[in-house]
């Protein structure tokens, strides 16, 4: 029996897959949740130091939606998919003017999820093209509930938001290199800074004071605060996040020209990002980096579990704390990494985890090697090579000299 | 030691930057009161020195320095400069400062800039949702040499009246830099070679660059295909020779010898081949090799061969738009280029004067490495 179908239009189409885009810089696989009203797409980060849930609904977004729960799904169907492939399904195939490609653009597309006792799991996907061609997809799924992590807006006393479109052409400022953020305030002079820095270490180079020459290039933004709306942030607070996960939320911001908001509480607390479009609602929980200087302990962590997830990364660190796979709704927080310069080369990861994460526990997930850029690799330990972003940009690499040529 | 001064003409600057860093990651940079210059010394490949009159590219500059004849030399990364530059363009208004942040000295570039109302959504650069493309990390549109800056990056908008209105904010770009001896830098020296035997204004470089690329891809793309041949043969095929002459009657010729491969091309007497100063020779103007290979005729050429790649690098000068590149042949032995940088604000075009850098101009000079055939 067919529990879930919907109808994408073309707009849709493109607004789906960029979505989904947007996710793959965070995961390879992506959780999709269906109820009666809204379609949800969530994902969370290897190092679940991110979150993404984009919401649609059902109403303003597809061309057509339709939800019949069955005895195993009642209210809500669920199941996890591979991003990749459903990118090259929902890919556009418009892209220039010429005639030959319009005719081969996608008019619609028709989803539809059947599944039950006895059936086979499948996605079916049904792209139709203005050319008439009609492309079936059928994609195995694994049935497997979404992990949401939860956010107390109660405790994020911080708040500002600006137009998303001002915030990604200042992302455009900072260069290679860099890993992290940091937003802070200045009261004074009523402004909100982001300054973009990088603590890696690095090690190459005959003497140290070549070393210095690779260090990269130190951004440092400020907005005056007339600038945001609401802007309600504790003043010289310091909320430092992850660079490439703030690039790719505001590459997909651009879907929308309106405001993208912020809240957060303080270091080593989640921020949530939002924004909205027609009929889509963008969200975005990321692990603000612990600081040092700003460690407290509100809560004692009362159900802290065992790691469920392998560490990577040297020796047992001080960090070994809960991954959060909590099943209480309180806010809780874990003990935070005690931190001192000397030992910042082994130092634990600052971003780890802090999210209350409901209802099962994760299995573990081996470490994607092939993404060890991510960030979930560690912050503060030496990274190795870093000599590629000091290329040139048509150095000895064949492809980039082709591609230059040709 | 002070250093502060106004950035203009950064477009100018910019793409100086993107050129000299296509050769090598980190320039030495000597001010003093009147030129700035900078040097790119590879460990392979060719050299430049590029010398700008302070007035083309800075305004408002001050310098203090305890050293001789008041000048700085300062060892600066070219990468994170591009893209300080990057920002600055566009911008309002830019300065820069010779600083320092935690102990460490810093070129700290600070801009006053703005940013544009919401660019359409769709048509813009559909590269952007490339899912495929992971590493996105920064955009690429600098990666050909000759392309326009980015303008897609500031696309033209309507105005709109409801939006929130768009104030000036300040950019700092703080770039590494080390602060160089005196004693450090004496000893490097521009290279001395004889005169030249031929000179030559050089066609467009995107010209120019256009055929050499594609000497050297079909080149390489021929290497790949043979499969015989030892590793060392092969390795050379990979990088490919190309050899290029010049006579004194107008002539460039181009040409590219590889296993199964003879091709050339030839601008055919229709180069200039420019008046030389006598007053700056060292030799009178009867007797210099130039004035010997123009009446042995057009089928006296002087030959360099250079290596593909790195020509091409070379090349990639033409960025500098409106520049005059007068090449100087010295028979199997030297190519340098001039490369006369136009100033945007100079309709009176220097560029005479065939390879010799004269007072106030600026010039940026290649000594391109050549091999013997």
């Amino acid at each position: 029996m067919v529990i879930l179908n919907f109808t994408l239009s073309e707009e849709g189409v493109s607004v789906f897959h960029d979505a989904l885009a947007c996710m793959y810089k965070f995961s390879d696989d992506v959780c999709l949740e269906a109820r009666k009203d809204k379609l949800t797409l969530t994902t969370l980060n290897i190092s679940k130091s991110a979150y993404v849930c984009f919401t649609f609904a059902a109403n303003r977004f597809f061309s057509r939606y339709h939800f019949e729960g069955n005895a195993q799904y009642r209210d809500r169907f669920f199941c996890q998919l591979y991003i990749r492939s459903l990118l090259s399904i929902f890919r556009s195939r418009q892209g220039s003017d010429s005639v030959r490609d319009k005719d081969a653009s996608i008019e619609r597309c028709d989803v539809a999820i059947d599944d039950g006792p006895g059936k086979k799991s499948r996605l079916v996907a049904r792209v139709s093209c203005r050319n008439g061609i009609t492309a079936s997809h059928s994609l195995p799924f694994e049935s497997k509930p979404p992990i949401h992590a939860k956010f107390d807006k109660d405790e994020a006393a911080n708040c500002w938001s600006i137009s998303s479109n001002t915030l990604r052409q200042l992302m455009d400022h900072f260069g290679p290199g860099i890993e992290l953020l940091d937003i802070n305030t200045d009261d004074e002079d009523r402004v909100v800074n982001f300054t973009c820095f990088t603590d890696k270490v690095q090690k190459r180079g005959p003497h140290g004071n070549e070393a210095v020459l690779k260090k990269p290039l130190h951004t440092n933004i400020s907005v005056e605060m007339a600038e945001f709306d609401d802007v309600e942030v504790q003043d010289k607070l310091h909320i430092i996040i992850s660079v490439k996960d703030f690039r790719a939320i505001l590459q997909h911001a651009q879907i929308t020209s309106g405001k993208l908001a912020t809240y957060y509480s303080e270091p080593g607390r989640p921020m949530k990002l939002s924004y909205s479009a027609d009929g889509i609602l963008c969200e975005f929980i990321l692990m603000t980096v612990g600081e040092q200087d700003a460690i407290t302990q509100k809560h004692k962590n009362t159900r802290a579990r065992a790691s469920k997830t392998p560490k990577p990364g040297p020796g047992p660190s001080p960090a070994s704390k809960p991954e959060g796979s909590v099943a209480s709704n309180q806010a809780q927080e874990a003990p935070k990494p005690v931190q001192s310069p000397p030992q910042q080369k082994i130092s634990p990861r600052p971003r780890q985890t802090q999210f209350e994460i409901r209802p099962p526990p994760v299995p573990p997930r081996a470490p994607v090697t092939a993404r060890s850029d991510r960030s979930d690799s560690p912050l503060f330990v030496e990274q190795g090579d870093e000599d590629e972003q000091w290329e040139p940009v048509d150095r000895e690499d064949d492809d980039e000299f082709a591609k230059e040529v040709g | 030691m002070r250093f502060k001064t106004e950035l203009k003409n950064i477009r100018t600057f910019s793409r100086l930057v993107a050129a000299l860093n296509t050769l090598e990651k980190i320039a030495w940079v000597r001010l003093d009161d009147d030129t700035v210059r900078f040097t790119v010394i590879p460990d392979t490949g060719s050299q430049v020195w590029a010398s700008f009159s302070v007035d083309t590219i800075f305004d408002s500059y001050h310098i203090q320095s305890a050293e001789a004849s008041n000048t700085i030399n300062l060892e600066l990364p070219l990468g994170p400069l591009q893209r300080a530059l990057k920002s600055a363009l566009n911008s309002n208004h830019a300065s820069l400062r010779l600083t320092k942040r935690d102990g460490i000295p810093m070129l700290s570039m600070t801009i006053h800039t703005m940013t544009k109302d919401a660019p359409s959504r769709r048509g813009n650069n559909p590269k952007t949702t490339d899912p495929m493309d992971r590493n996105d990390d920064y955009d690429d549109a600098d990666n050909d040499p000759f392309s326009e800056t980015n303008n897609s990056l500031y696309p033209q908008e309507s105005l709109e009246l409801t939006h929130k209105r768009e104030r000036e904010k300040v950019i700092t770009q703080d770039i590494p830099v080390r602060v160089l001896h005196p004693d450090t830098v004496e000893t490097i020296m521009q290279p001395k070679v004889r005169e030249p035997d031929v000179h030559i204004l050089l066609p467009p470089l995107v010209q120019l660059k256009g055929i050499s690329d594609r000497f050297t891809k079909l080149a390489i793309t021929t290497a790949s295909a043979s499969s015989s041949s030892s590793s060392s043969a092969r390795k050379e095929a990979l990088n490919p020779k190309l050899e290029i002459s010049a006579n004194m009657h107008g002539s460039l010729r181009l040409r590219l010898v590889a296993d199964t491969l003879d091709i050339t091309s030839v601008w055919d007497g229709c180069l200039e081949n420019p008046e030389l100063d006598p007053a700056q020779l060292t030799v009178p103007i009867e007797e210099h090799p130039s004035t010997k290979y123009r009446e042995a005729g057009p089928e006296k050429w002087a030959t360099v061969r250079v290596d593909g790649k790195d020509w091409s690098r070379v090349l990639s000068v033409g960025r500098l738009e409106g520049s005059r590149v007068i090449a100087c042949f010295t028979h199997e032995h030297a190519l340098i280029l001039y490369v006369y940088v136009r100033r945007a604000d100079d309709d009176d075009f220097p560029g005479v004067g065939a390879g010799r850098d004269g007072d106030g101009e600026d010039v940026v000079t290649y000594y391109v490495t050549g091999y013997s055939p």
